[in-house]
């Protein structure tokens, strides 16, 4: 009996730590968030309760709505691109090139993992500005030059593109690591029964990763959900709203008005979201994955 | 029927591989080289007998780019020690030990990570600066450390053997030691890989120390970079230079450990 207790008494001491760290970075701030929706609040003044105008403001406030239409648009032309783009390459690394040079390949397309979100932007909008070398490359190719950055139409494009150059290292490399995991006797079962590249890609390749796959969409979705460093470094939002995001906006909110309760709001806006596709996600696809 | 494919497909798919990863590197390689000239045009021609090192003269002298990297070191390091630590010691409780409430313990850790930090950023920085601790190393280096060492070294546990243990424990070894001359030498290389985690999440932490940090002398480098660039945009070699010195560490540490990297941030998460 007592050396339960003990063992109890010391269960819990190794854990204080982090779950005090937790309680105060996670739990407790989402109360909080909740809270400081239903308040106007500057951090220098006690908050005041203001019932749902938060709310309504949000409903009608074109910044919101700018956000929520960008991060879905910047998503739904992220996350596909990026997971074909990573799949394809691994796919030709684990068939043509378990080498020397595959290992380069690899080794290399994980760099721009590595460097920050903010690194990478500000790098991209040197590389993207109007007399940059992209519009160089372009200009000797005879299409021209673009105004990559200050084009409303093609701002956001911009900031994908910078975002999936960043992140096909590291959905490659978790793709590569689930082909190499594939039995070999299903690429041999297939050959015998004279299939080409192509259907042994669609038909073994492709649904040994569905698990892989699920994943690697999830995590580019809430990354695109999230993005906001790329943002601030390469456009800070504009031009006019083009690059607008839902963490810039609680940002703008929260820092530049000083409007803490109202940056609440958009903040819990954003984490209904998330949770709510999380949720979405495992009841769609749970199941088959598990 | 042999099927034979076309000579030219694999040089063609070899070639285009070479492309992406060049696509990959070239921009580092042209930040390195802008970095070292003058240059108000952005092209590609390049005089060696022009190249110099006074925009890194410039960065340390003028914009004192030394303090930003000491504060990104110390935060970094502090972080990585202190996750290393604290997540392991809960990962072997949840792991080894027997308590009420564990596992309803455990999975509200995990239900932790599906919140992403932006949403908790307000209440935390109204935390952190009615603590007083605006402008300090511990509210840079504390929100780093989350549930996902806990729940990355949790399941590295399974290669602890209990026997092992429970031997040490009959020789009278105390839960302490055991712990910590038994226990982390055996999880090490996950240890490894959380620290090569926390070191790129720290070290590349933006929106944060964004917050968090408003005086001048507590600013991290991607702080002095985003800022650098905000400033003088169009001064390219000044930026490089800043952004140059930025990647440099997390490089050379790559070229290091490439198999830990990749381990340490792409794989281990997958995993579970």
């Amino acid at each position: 009996m007592h050396k339960k207790k003990s063992e109890m008494v010391f269960a819990f001491s190794y854990i204080l730590p982090s779950l005090v760290l937790i309680m105060i970075f996670s739990f407790i701030p989402i109360a909080m968030d909740v809270m400081y929706s239903f308040t106007k609040y500057n951090v220098i003044q006690k908050p005041q309760f203001v019932g749902f105008d938060n709310f309504i403001r949000m409903v009608h406030d074109p910044y919101v709505w700018a956000s929520l239409r960008n991060t879905i648009v910047f998503t739904l032309f992220t996350v596909p691109v990026q997971t074909a783009l990573s799949l394809f390459i691994a796919a030709i690394l684990a068939g043509k090139c378990q080498n020397q040079f595959g290992n380069v390949v690899r080794s290399a397309m994980f760099v721009p993992v590595i460097a920050s979100a903010v690194l990478v932007g500000t790098l991209w909008s040197m590389l993207l500005a109007p007399t940059g070398p992209v519009n160089y490359i372009l200009d000797l190719i005879g299409i021209g030059a673009v105004n990559w950055l200050g084009g409303k139409t093609t701002s956001l494009l911009s900031v994908s593109m910078a975002t999936i150059w960043k992140n096909v290292g590291y959905f490659l490399v978790i793709f590569y690591a689930g082909i190499m995991d594939i039995p070999r006797q299903l690429y041999e079962a297939a050959e015998v029964d004279g299939a080409t590249k192509l259907q042994k890609f669609s038909y073994v390749t492709v649904p040994c990763l569905s698990r892989i796959t699920y994943l690697v969409m999830t995590l580019g979705t809430i990354w695109s959900f999230q993005v906001f460093d790329m943002v601030y470094t390469m456009t800070g939002g504009g031009p006019g709203l083009s690059t607008q995001t839902l963490v810039l906006t609680i940002y703008n909110a929260a820092f530049k008005a000083y409007n803490m309760g109202y940056a609440s709001t958009v903040a819990l806006l954003m984490f209904v979201f998330v949770i709510a596709f999380q949720i979405l996600q495992k009841r769609l696809f749970g199941k088959e994955n598990d | 029927m042999q099927r034979k494919s076309s000579p030219f497909l694999p040089v063609i798919l070899l070639m285009a591989l070479a492309i992406i990863a060049l696509g990959a590197i070239f921009p580092f390689v042209y930040m390195a080289l802008i970095s070292l000239t003058q240059k108000t045009m952005l092209n590609f021609k390049f005089d060696i007998s022009e190249f110099s090192l006074i925009n890194y003269s410039r960065v340390f002298k003028n914009f004192n780019l030394l303090v930003n990297f000491r504060n990104s070191a110390v935060v970094t390091v502090s972080a990585c020690i202190l996750n290393c630590l604290v997540s392991s010691m809960a990962a072997y409780a949840f792991a080894k030990k027997k308590f009420p409430y564990r596992d309803t313990l455990f999975f509200a850790y995990l239900a932790t990570l599906m919140i992403p930090g932006q949403v908790t950023l307000i209440p935390v920085f109204v935390i952190m600066k009615s603590m007083g601790l605006m402008n300090t190393y511990p509210a840079l280096i504390l929100p780093i450390i989350n549930a996902f060492g806990v729940f990355l070294i949790r399941q590295f546990m399974a290669n602890v053997p209990n026997d092992l243990l429970e031997a040490a424990r009959i020789d009278g070894c105390g839960e302490n030691r055991i712990f910590f001359t038994m226990v982390i030498p055996l999880i090490k290389a996950v240890l490894v890989s959380l620290t090569i985690f926390t070191f790129i999440t720290a070290w590349n932490d933006f929106l944060w120390p964004l917050v968090i940090a408003s005086k001048p002398n507590m600013k991290t480098l991607t702080l002095a970079i985003a800022a650098l660039k905000g400033n003088y945009g169009t001064n390219y070699g000044l930026v490089m230079a800043g952004s140059t010195l930025t990647f440099l560490p997390p490089f050379l540490l790559y070229m290091f450990l490439q198999k830990q990297f990749i381990e340490g941030i792409a794989l281990n998460g997958i995993k579970g």
